[in-house]
């Protein structure tokens, strides 16, 4: 693990930033990889997608029910909505920071608790909480950047890493503290479950979903059409390049970090009707949200998204194909497939 | 390089006076040691104030504080000169590791006796410190059988062991619903995948096949990162089974209840047993509709008892919370600690030990006769009963000796 400013690594079109590289100290070397896989976008949806017939295909010859298994494939997807969402700030934060944010579920409990208060003590609709939930949240973000994590940029990865971990367990405690350990909810009003060809969803699921594309569909437009965001990929692809154009990369870390745990604001709004909500329902997520990160490529939004989904496909068809095994057994597996076949994950680069 | 030297040497000086202090006969923080009558008495306290059940093991933990002040407000200890009481709060983080170490380090603060854990894993290790030490400890909540059966002498529990609790289930699951008249005959199971809920589903379908019931599916599930149930709902819906058994903990629990109204199996009922979340004053809140008609066959604080609702009502006043069964059990176990005290007129370990051992006290939480404890430590009388959530609130439903009102059955939950 070297530290910031990067060596100019893989170039930007391909293999994502020289750190994504970096990390996978143990994967083949970059030479290693077979040309085809490089081919483009299209290939690799196309043979995710493939393998996901087969495990469909494979899960109805296990379950021997068309219902069953069209279930656990919607099922799938909606969850893989709510992973993609939360894993997209995360993978922001990991792409251009260098920053294994360990705070990112915690940040998702503070959100969860504003939902409470919204509709608890105000007592209006759960979404509402959104417009109080991503300003407050920038802000949060971009304080803990500039005033606990900026000293420690450069220096060498584990302090970051431990003062994450340290603000998450700061802030479970704090919520601990002031809401107490009791399970607290914010249920959707009129919340019921829709059929969907014969499987059926609740509407805070869909909803949750369809925002989770839409977001994810704005922070890729930020990331490819604004100065800002060519300005944070300019840092993700390398630093000492970027201040060399006038890029003021201190700055730039301080909004990313910001965008990214706004990201987990919006989640955690609209995640807030699904879980049941206390101190340390954020960390329910992180290893999740860690391992699609990892998976879809760190820094592409794209590849959280698409992670995401595969994700949670991979949990539900996994507990069809592997029953009385945890979810997390057929998570690993396809991870592991992934990082050996692909190192740098399946869309490694920004945006 | 001196002056470092010079105060590490002053930070250990203290650590080692405190250390060989701790090795003094526990039980004497004021007036003389051992058989004569100390001011104070100090009772340790071992739970999860932090960490994800937190919530639960702050609740004990006030419970315990509770019966402390209501026992010192009577007057305390009599026969001790009217000694007073004293809690000392660990945390456990619930972890086993942090337990023992905090159970060992309040023995030697001069607990008498321990209470706790709420984790069977935790209750393990406190149970072999308790034992080395020779202090009395009364679990309250944590069910695994195998904490038992090592053969201590000075670990007493308070709750039904996990095979009582599941052979129960099974057994209330066939009377009750032979009694209503549609006899269940398929049994899915839904069990988190921990020794806690294996243990209680192979119990129960054991039992449960032995009383002439099928099982249907059985699919566990990892408590820890389970996000829907909506698949594993439309497995059981599909299996046509007729009654599902839920083994598992709140946040698990109100996941299913969700996918029970989303999915609507053709179920007669939804039957919990030892569940974490159908029997709690919270879940019918936060399940809304779709928790309705649900079973927990679980121990319970006994809301037909004068005594019971007094606590009920001083805890809500004290705390602004409404106390739960697991919290009932840490006040018992206070009680129980404080009861044997009186009887023994003697503050060390031992000889309350033995005044434990000979319990007879009548229990906040609703049991088939006294608190009695068998030879291997286990309360005799200890006994789930049959709960269901009926218009937003959890009643006693079964057996008819402790129901505030009648069961609904079939429930037909979320139709």
């Amino acid at each position: 693990m070297t530290t910031p400013p990067r060596a100019g690594g893989a170039p930007l079109t391909e293999g994502g930033t020289a750190t994504a590289q970096e990390k996978e100290a143990d994967a083949p070397p970059p030479s290693g990889r077979r040309p085809g896989w490089r081919s483009s976008v299209w290939t690799r949806l196309a043979v995710s997608f493939g393998i996901v017939v087969i495990a469909v295909v494979l899960a109805y010859l296990r379950a021997g029910n068309g219902v069953v298994v069209w279930q656990a494939v919607l099922t799938g997807l909606l969850i893989g909505g709510v992973y993609g969402l939360i894993a997209t700030g995360l993978t922001l934060i990991f792409g251009v920071l260098d920053i294994v944010n360990f705070a990112h579920g915690a940040f998702l409990a503070i959100a969860l608790y504003i939902t409470v208060q919204a509709v608890t003590v105000l007592g209006v609709h759960p979404y509402l909480a959104l417009i109080a939930a991503v300003p407050l949240m920038f802000l949060l973000g971009a304080a803990v950047q500039r005033f606990v994590l900026a000293p420690a940029m450069g220096k060498p990865l584990e302090n970051q890493l431990l003062i994450t971990l340290g603000i998450a367990l700061l802030i479970d405690n704090l919520l601990l503290l002031f809401y107490g350990g009791n399970p607290k909810s914010a249920p959707l009003p009129g919340d019921h479950g829709i059929g969907v060809f014969g499987a059926v969803a609740t509407l805070s699921r869909l909803l949750a979903f369809a925002v989770a594309i839409v977001l994810a569909g704005l922070l890729y437009l930020l990331l490819q059409r604004t100065r800002l965001g060519t300005a944070i990929r300019a840092v993700a692809a390398n630093d000492r390049g970027a201040q060399m154009v006038g890029i003021d990369t201190r700055r730039i870390y301080m909004a990313t970090f910001a965008i990214g745990t706004a990201c987990a604001g919006a989640a955690g709004v609209l995640i807030a009707p699904l879980v049941t909500i206390e101190p340390t329902s954020g960390e329910l997520f992180n290893i999740v949200a860690f391992v699609v990160v990892v998976l879809g490529g760190m820094g592409s939004v794209v590849g959280a998204l698409v992670g995401g989904l595969i994700i949670g496909l991979t949990e539900q068809l996994g507990g069809l194909l592997l029953p009385g095994q945890s979810p997390l057994l057929a998570v690993f597996i396809v991870f592991v497939l992934v990082l050996f076949l692909r190192p740098q994950g399946l869309f490694g680069r920004i945006g | 390089m001196k002056k470092p030297w010079i105060a590490a040497a002053a930070m250990a000086l203290p650590l080692m006076l405190t250390a060989c202090g701790g090795s003094t006969p526990p039980g004497a923080s004021g007036g003389g040691g051992g058989g004569s009558s100390p001011d104070t008495i100090t009772i340790g306290s071992v739970h999860p104030l932090s960490g994800a059940s937190a919530g639960d093991g702050q609740q004990m933990d006030n419970a315990a504080k509770l019966a402390v002040d209501d026992i010192n407000a009577a007057g305390g200890i009599d026969c001790l000169k009217g000694a007073k009481l004293k809690l000392d709060s660990a945390d456990s983080q619930g972890k086993p590791e942090v337990g023992q170490s905090e159970a060992q380090r309040l023995i030697q603060n001069g607990a008498v006796a321990l209470l706790g854990t709420y984790q069977s894993a935790v209750s393990q290790n406190v149970a072999a410190v308790a034992e080395r030490n020779k202090v009395p400890f009364v679990i309250d909540v944590s069910s695994a059988d195998a904490i038992l059966q090592q053969g201590y002498k000075f670990t007493f529990r308070l709750q039904p062991s996990g095979t009582v609790l599941a052979e129960k289930g099974a057994q209330f699951l066939s009377d009750l619903s032979k009694k209503a008249g549609s006899q269940a005959k398929t049994v899915a199971i839904l069990n988190e995948q921990g020794p806690f809920g294996t243990a209680i589903a192979k119990t129960f379908s054991d039992k449960a096949k032995s009383l002439g019931m099928n099982i249907g599916p059985q699919i566990s599930y990892d408590p820890a990162n389970v996000s829907d149930f909506t698949t594993q709902m439309t497995t059981i819906k599909e299996s046509g089974a007729d009654v599902l058994m839920v083994a598992g903990y709140y946040r698990d629990g109100v996941l299913a209840a969700k996918a029970v109204s989303t999915v609507k199996p053709t179920l007669n009922a939804v039957w919990g047993v030892a569940n974490g979340a159908f029997d709690t004053p919270q879940f019918p809140g936060e399940a809304g509709a779709a928790g309705e008609g649900f079973f927990d066959v679980n121990y319970r604080l006994d809301m037909t008892n004068k005594d019971t609702q007094k606590v009920v009502k001083a805890f809500k006043a004290k705390y602004n919370d409404d106390i739960r069964t697991a919290a009932v059990l840490s006040y018992d176990a206070v009680r129980v600690i404080a009861d044997a005290l009186g009887r023994s007129c003697d503050a060390s370990p031992a000889k309350l030990r033995d005044a434990i051992a000979k319990t007879k006290l009548d229990a906040l939480v609703a049991q088939d006769g006294p608190i009695q404890f068998t030879e291997a430590g286990e309360n005799e009388n200890a006994t789930p009963i049959v709960m269901q959530v009926q218009s937003g609130e959890v009643k006693q439903v079964f057996p008819e000796g402790s129901a505030q009102t009648k069961p609904v059955y079939p429930a037909s939950p979320g139709q």
